[in-house]
């Protein structure tokens, strides 16, 4: 069968999203699928029409059992539950959490064309750099702006850049923070808000790109940084680091 | 917990920063997206996969995956809760599929030991049938005139095979139809569905309303 036209291949994700295409024409549509970005759209594009439908069920809470059972097959140890730690505190992610970090998520497409602009100014790297995007946090234009960081392969050079320069009070800069999986985020120094920065190689840490660093961030703090060493202002953007 | 239709969008926008923290190994996070989206999972699985400790199983399993890819998830293409429905229903679909290879007596009595309705009770029961189901999720959007234009046995073919994963033969055998008419019934449906939705996101463009 041509997959390759698009009605027909439309119309084949729609029964496979629908669920009514089965057995072997499922598992054919679901082989073709890995090498067909077409077909790829188009399911896409019927998960998206079709799911919503599926509001309309009432919820039905699963047996607690379940929850138990996820838990002692992802973290085998001795889990205490952390349905119960949902409000924790303890934690030095905590602020971060409350950001919108994942908005990182959605800036690849800039991403891409940004990251060879700050690859090139970047100190020659011998392993190939890590491009990370900090996503506004906040409302309006500071919400679809973004920064741009990159960090040589071997970690030890940090370049940051907006998108567009940050508009800021007179009274305020930008501090670059490394937000490690557990523990208080560190900083990593001031950042221009509407220029390149290469931050003091001996700022950053050693575990950078060795799984120490788990997102940065960037917070609103008065002159010189803040003082507590930990972020007082807003944290303006954020995104976290995929290697 | 509201489900309706509208929510959608606005709860993806809490799933997918729970699932980002998720991603970086946020046990509480997970543990909330967990909260957030069992019920409806497990209603979505047990509708197509009627025995409970199979419907437990596989929702175990999702959501296993679901902590495992949720570093990877992709928030620019897909909600997170269109992406976990879809992970959902093809578990679900596919152990049909593993049920239907192992010898079976009879799709429409097949949990005669069980409290669960078999399908064609189901349209009776007092559970929301599918076809009620479509027509109250037509009622949050403006599917409903577009449905309107096929028939009741058009609308309920979509219906069984969406929300109960029945395939073409059982909605065939279902309403008492020849095999190749549901087909069409199917595909005229979904068809008339996308063009429908098509005309709305045209709406919605021509009259936009702001969104934070």
């Amino acid at each position: 069968m041509d997959y390759g036209r698009p009605s027909l291949a439309d119309a084949l994700a729609a029964e496979y999203v629908a669920g009514s295409l089965r057995g072997p024409a499922r598992r054919r549509f679901e082989a073709l699928l890995p090498g067909h970005p077409a077909l790829q759209a188009a399911v896409r594009g019927w998960q998206a029409r079709l799911m919503p439908l599926t509001a309309a069920m009432p919820p039905e809470p699963p047996p607690p059992e379940v929850w138990r059972k996820i838990e002692e097959r992802l973290w085998p140890q001795p889990a205490a539950s952390s349905l119960a730690a949902t409000s924790g505190t303890a934690d030095g992610l905590v602020w971060w959490r409350r950001l919108g970090v994942w908005r990182g998520l959605s800036a690849f497409a800039t991403l891409a064309a940004v990251g060879f602009a700050v690859l090139l100014a970047s100190p020659a790297p011998v392993l190939p750099p890590v491009v990370i995007v900090l996503q506004g946090t906040g409302e309006g234009q500071a919400a679809t702006s973004s920064f741009v960081a990159s960090v040589s392969g071997d970690g030890r050079a940090l370049v940051t850049r907006p998108l567009v320069p940050v508009s800021l009070q007179d009274d305020r800069v930008l501090e670059l923070w490394s937000v490690p999986p557990v523990g208080n985020p560190r900083s990593l120094g001031l950042i221009s808000a509407s220029g390149l920065t290469v931050l003091p190689r001996d700022r950053l840490p050693a575990t950078l790109l060795r799984g120490g660093t788990a997102a940065l961030a960037v917070s609103v703090e008065p002159p010189g940084g803040s003082p507590t060493g930990v972020p007082t202002g807003p944290v303006v953007f954020a995104g976290k680091l995929v290697l | 917990m509201k489900t309706d239709l509208q929510d959608w969008p606005e709860r993806s926008r809490e799933l997918s920063q729970l699932l980002a923290r998720a991603g970086l190994g946020d046990r509480a996070a997970f543990a909330r997206f967990y909260e957030m989206t069992s019920g409806h999972l497990y209603a979505v699985v047990l509708r197509i996969q009627r025995d409970r400790a199979s419907a437990e199983d596989l929702l175990q399993e999702v959501y296993v995956s679901v902590w495992k890819a949720a570093a990877s998830f992709d928030a620019a293409r897909s909600q997170p809760l269109t992406w976990l429905t879809s992970i959902a229903r093809n578990r679900a679909i596919d152990s049909l599929r593993r049920q239907q290879a192992q010898p079976q007596t009879d799709s429409l009595s097949r949990d005669d030991e069980d409290e669960r309705p078999d399908p064609a009770e189901a349209l009776a029961d007092e559970a929301p049938g599918p076809l009620a189901l479509l027509s109250r999720a037509s009622d949050a959007r403006e599917l409903s005139s577009c449905m309107e234009r096929l028939s009741a046995a058009q609308r309920q073919s979509v219906a069984l095979a969406f929300f109960d994963g029945l395939s073409h033969a059982e909605v065939a055998e279902q309403l008492r139809e020849p095999l190749g008419t549901v087909k069409s019934w199917v595909r005229r449906a979904l068809m008339s569905l996308k063009s429908c939705l098509e005309r709305g996101v045209l709406r919605d463009a021509d009259h936009p309303h702001s969104e934070a």
